[in-house]
């Protein structure tokens, strides 16, 4: 089996003590520990100002434990990218910022989509997941 | 300034013909600028549990009204559970996001878009009479007094499951303003809800009401099972 982990170091010194939080999960199948997530798509490209953009072009296999990463690989700090999932909005992506979620992909509505705001905005994205239900050409 | 900074290691040697090793940091600033955020909610834990599956209930982690809307929010939360098979599913809103298995964790900008709370204020007028009462919202107030003023301080002095109160010494109303933004279909709202039982002709009218609208944008989590599952989240925020 595949084995693909994720870890994440939080780090402040914001509080009286300093922050340090640490967290390491290896992505596994939905409700296993005997296979892990085998599939991914990877991408990294521009993003211009105007539309939204469905993150991933194929739905993957609704209710599993797809893991997504999207990180703004823009450098000014006045660029940010809108996600949103069935038009709610989630949050903003700053210039630099990154986000790793479980990704339900609920039905055909389920898709994360983007928006560049302030200008074109380069992002990089990685979605693990366990199948998709590929588009007919 | 304070320095929070939010790394992520992506690292697979089987996954890809070649080896995957992604590191990255992101340092977190306010949005739209290079100033670090500047508060936290800090580190919290708690364990769930319900008496039995039908009774698992979601847990509202964060509301939108408390936070800077549009902000550069980030949320941390992770699911500790070592039981494979238990879940919590995470919503924003309506909308779910996604669930978090035992062991995994996420990380994810938070837009904190909040509704409005429903106001509105009471002027205690014309003649009240010691014993006199008011209810509302589960809270029963008795004059101590005629006076209006004083029956005003005595209705702001009282606590309030759904509403918090402002009051200007000497002065005969009251606002009461939602705890949380709501619409009117989802909490006991106000105008008609106050009962006066009086021995004479004391008022408590509403002078001025406002309709508050719901969050669109609370984070809550579901545990999958009833029996005891435990989080961590950390919210840093604008």
């Amino acid at each position: 089996m595949a084995t693909t982990t994720a870890a994440v170091t939080l780090t402040s010194d914001l509080l009286s003590d300093n922050m340090s939080v640490s967290a390491s999960t290896t992505c596994m199948k939905a409700g296993t520990t005997a296979d892990g997530l085998d599939q991914m798509e990877y991408g990294y490209v521009d993003l211009p100002t105007g539309d939204e953009f469905d993150l991933v072009g194929a739905t993957p296999t609704a209710g599993k434990a797809s893991k997504l990463y999207l990180k703004n690989h823009s450098t000014d700090e006045t660029l940010f990218i809108a996600i949103t999932q069935n038009s709610q909005a989630i949050g903003k992506l700053f210039a630099g910022d990154w986000m790793f979620i479980p990704a339900d992909f609920h039905d055909a509505a389920g898709d994360i989509a983007i928006t560049a705001n302030g200008g074109t905005n380069r992002i990089c994205y990685a979605l693990f997941h366990e199948g998709i239900a590929l588009v007919a050409s | 300034m304070a320095t929070t900074t939010a790394t992520i290691t992506l690292s697979s040697t089987d996954l890809l013909s070649d080896e995957l090793a992604l590191t990255t940091t992101a340092t977190l600033t306010n949005a739209g600028t290079a100033t670090g955020v500047t508060q936290t909610t800090g580190l919290a834990r708690r364990t769930t549990s319900a008496a039995s599956a039908a009774a698992i209930q979601a847990v509202n982690l964060y509301r939108a009204g408390d936070y800077t809307a549009d902000g550069a929010n980030k949320v941390y939360i992770k699911n500790t559970s070592t039981t494979v098979a238990e879940f919590f599913t995470v919503h924003i809103d309506q909308e779910q996001i996604g669930r978090l298995y035992a062991g995994d964790w996420m990380f994810m900008p938070w837009v904190a878009t909040s509704g409005t709370k429903a106001v509105f204020t009471v002027t205690i007028a014309a003649t009240w009479a010691a014993g006199d009462t008011w209810e509302f919202d589960g809270v029963t107030l008795v004059a101590a007094n005629s006076t209006v003023a004083d029956i005003a301080a005595q209705i702001d002095g009282l606590n309030y499951p759904n509403w918090i109160t402002t009051y200007v010494a000497t002065e005969a109303t009251i606002i009461f303003t939602a705890r949380y933004a709501s619409s009117a279909s989802e909490v006991v709202y106000a105008t008609a809800d106050g009962t006066l039982n009086t021995a004479s002709n004391g008022t408590a009218n509403i002078s001025s009401a406002a309709v508050g609208s719901k969050s669109e944008s609370d984070i809550t989590i579901r545990p999958s099972v009833h029996t005891d599952m435990t989080y961590e989240t950390i919210l840093i925020h604008q």
